[in-house]
């Protein structure tokens, strides 16, 4: 592959099958497309404007809206979500009923591929040869598009990221901005290559491009497929946030309308949708609201003038009841607002196609591993330096650090962790126990690399005042065997020749600075 | 405990099965009754009052949304849209109003002055509908806390008309604006206790993408103008 032609810069090569960087072979190593992204700053610059600028936004618009209340809100969206978990067996029983009185068919779907199965089957009972789809993530999940084109049933993405990711055989690598990854350059290539027009690389003009083609598919398709961003229980409705306006047109203008819906995500009533919707696009793009939020109940009704004859909700478990089960279940609150991935430090670093699946960055971290299976994913818990502003970004309060902790400590307790590993830890766990162990621990590191920061002539002798004392540090740049990690991306600074706890003592005792 | 509203589709699972499964996952072998759910704190959700400067507070943030706000008496409306209508290059409108007398007044005065006002009901309407060049609608609603209309479908607005022309130019009415979306569903259940429509659309700016590089462009596929005649 050329990597002139392509801005994949981010994520390991595109293999033949784009699908193929969300379903790796397993046991997935995030290593090698972790390694290939941080050795890559001109991949890394896109990520990192794009997702630190969304996260001042939000941090900035939450903090004018909502004010002092920010943390009060989230608590109680958090509240609101945990109930609806808490009593999901009553309000799917809920919505399914008043659902079906609106006359949506509603179908149950254990499997990703049973979902994929009955969508083929609605599909075919009524001749369906085009499909227009909007943005969901559960599709991805699902691998809904290959199964289609395996029925003969073209499918097109409509929401311009992923119809772009389409044309490139590539996946999304962000929830909420699918193509974080990918620069104008490339989609000119892209629409030159795939559509036949001339190159260009001026947004305005390349999304005039899509809209041509996309606009007149809205009219002949046959069946729009689209995800879902709630249901509600008490009156069977269920809402799509969107900005293009394509998850509106997917799911009003043909004639059949098919969504495939996470059972996580249900709210009882419509006034608990106030207290998402106010969170959901501030928390993802600063926006108030997305431009389209669309409430659907049933098909077109007797006097309504348009809108489609057949509505269908697939509900979608593939694993759902899984982490409901255990303690995990306060990670189905999730929104998928995105915020976790914008503020999350090692996101930006690695992108998200290093996290070998369809969720990625923090809440990715999490429930990858819980869907298919943490034998299969044992980095990803680690993937992390639980900082925590993943939980302060979360609109409805997922203690993702405490969770990471919790999948790391189910590997320790199932095996799953090398001999050395725990051997290790318990060491190191045993020397943090005892102020003595904890100082001579400290100590010989110190010696260790300052020793080292020395030999490459990065560190020189100390000089006499305090301050100067606390700046005298080196580099250690290259460390041996299980530490190698350290410094295979970076160098590290060593310790200074006095430590926090003894200039402390000074300090107390009217030495210190 | 036999569901009870069984649907079986060809291929996956059993609703019974599939409930089963929940239920296990909650500990539990039969549906419970749940306590209430979480109360929805007005005080603390509320981001706009019934004491605001509605209009004022309206318009600021459907500006801010991208959108254009023009403010008007009602006898100035038509002049209104046929100076806007012009300015745009407009000549082909559809239109969907709740005031069926009202309606034909500006339908008439719009046709006296040359513009073309497209059927969209009946066989070939939706069709005739990615052809024009503006649909006019009045709205169900408009949030003053976040600048949003809300367009439902009923007899007289389908789902396109607010959607698939590439501009709309909708008339809100001081009556129409609510302070705060849970304002709304107290609106909404005041005239019907279930759902009336199958559509509400809450819309708030112009169709957007940041997709390519993060630059925001307008109009990727539905209207990218929006212009709101607010009435006096």
């Amino acid at each position: 592959m050329s990597t002139a032609t392509t801005a994949h810069s981010a994520t390991a090569p595109l293999t033949a099958h784009g699908h193929e960087i969300l379903f790796p072979p397993l046991p997935y190593d995030i290593n090698p497309r972790a390694d290939s992204a941080v050795s890559n700053p001109d991949g890394q610059k896109p990520i990192h404007a794009s997702t630190s600028g969304k996260d001042a936004t939000r941090k900035k618009v939450c903090g004018e809206v909502f004010g002092e209340d920010y943390d009060t809100i989230r608590g109680l969206a958090g509240e609101i979500k945990q109930h609806a978990l808490d009593h999901l067996d009553h309000y799917l029983e809920q919505f399914v009923d008043r659902a079906a009185a609106a006359g949506v068919q509603v179908h149950f779907a254990a499997t990703g591929d049973e979902a994929n199965a009955i969508c083929v089957d609605i599909a075919r009972r009524n001749d369906c040869r085009l499909c227009v789809k909007s943005k969901s993530m559960v599709t991805e999940e699902t691998q809904l598009l290959p199964a289609l084109a395996h029925a003969g049933i073209e499918t097109i993405e409509t929401d311009l990221g992923e119809f772009i990711l389409q044309l490139d055989n590539d996946v999304p690598s962000h929830i909420v901005q699918p193509m974080i990854h990918k620069n104008r350059a490339s989609v000119g290539r892209t629409f030159e290559r795939e559509l036949g027009v001339p190159y260009t690389d001026d947004p305005n003009r390349l999304v005039s491009i899509a809209h041509d083609y996309l606009r007149q598919k809205y009219l002949h398709a046959d069946m729009g497929i689209s995800g879902g961003n709630f249901l509600v229980a008490e009156t069977g409705s269920l809402v799509i946030c969107t900005n293009e306006g394509n998850g509106r047109l997917c799911t009003s203008v043909p004639p059949i309308h098919v969504a495939f819906v996470g059972i996580e995500k249900l709210v009882p009533r419509l006034e608990h949708l106030n207290v998402l919707l106010k969170l959901l696009a501030r928390s993802s793009t600063g926006q108030p609201l997305t431009v389209y939020t669309h409430i659907m109940t049933g098909p077109q009704r007797g006097v309504e003038p348009d809108g489609p004859r057949q509505m269908h909700v697939i509900l979608v478990d593939n694993g759902r009841s899984r982490i409901l089960e255990s303690e995990t279940r306060e990670l189905l609150r999730c929104i998928r607002c995105g915020a976790c991935l914008n503020a999350c430090p090692v996101y930006r670093n690695i992108g998200g196609h290093s996290y070998g699946a369809v969720y990625s960055g923090p809440i990715g971290a999490l429930i990858t591993p819980l869907f298919r299976g943490l034998a299969n994913f044992k980095d990803l818990p680690h993937a992390s330096s639980l900082c925590g502003a993943c939980y302060v970004a979360c609109p409805v309060k997922i203690n993702i650090p405490k969770y990471l902790i919790h999948l790391r400590e189910r590997m320790v307790d199932g095996g799953l962790s090398t001999l050395g590993d725990r051997l290790f830890h318990r060491v190191w766990g045993w020397s943090l126990r005892y102020p003595l162990t904890y100082r001579l621990g400290g100590w010989l590191q110190k010696i260790q690399f300052r020793r080292l920061a020395r030999r490459n002539g990065s560190l020189t002798p100390n000089k006499p005042s305090p301050r100067a004392a606390y700046e005298c540090r080196g580099w250690v740049t290259k460390l041996s065997g299980k530490f190698s990690g350290w410094t295979s991306q970076r160098d590290m600074p060593s310790p200074t020749p006095q430590s926090f706890r003894h200039w402390w003592r000074k300090r107390e005792a009217g030495h210190g600075e | 405990m036999a569901p009870a509203n069984q649907r079986v589709s060809r291929s996956g699972t059993d609703q019974h099965v599939f409930m089963k499964q929940v239920r296990a996952a909650l500990g539990r072998g039969r549906t419970a009754e749940p306590p209430s759910s979480p109360v929805v704190d007005a005080d603390l959700v509320r981001l706009a009052r019934t004491g605001d400067d509605l209009m004022t507070l309206f318009a600021a943030n459907a500006e801010l949304s991208g959108m254009t706000v023009e403010r008007t008496p009602e006898s100035q409306i038509e002049a209104c849209m046929m100076a806007w209508l012009t300015e745009l290059g407009a000549k082909s409108i559809v239109m969907g109003f709740s005031d069926a007398e009202r309606s034909a007044a500006i339908e008439g005065r719009l046709r006296e002055a040359g513009f073309d006002i497209v059927e969209w009901r009946g066989e070939g309407g939706l069709a005739a509908m990615f052809e024009v060049d503006v649909g006019i609608t009045d709205v169900h609603a408009a949030l003053a806390e976040s600048g949003t209309l809300v367009c439902c479908a009923d007899e007289c607005h389908s789902r396109s008309l607010s959607l698939v022309p590439p501009a709309h130019l909708a008339v809100v009415r001081q009556r129409d604006i609510l302070p705060d979306m849970i304002d709304y569903w107290a609106f909404a259940g005041s005239k019907s206790p279930e759902m009336r429509t199958s559509s509400i659309s809450f819309i708030t700016g112009p169709s957007k993408t940041a997709d390519i590089e993060g630059k925001l462009i307008t109009g990727v596929h539905g209207p990218g103008r929006v212009h709101i005649l607010l009435v006096d």
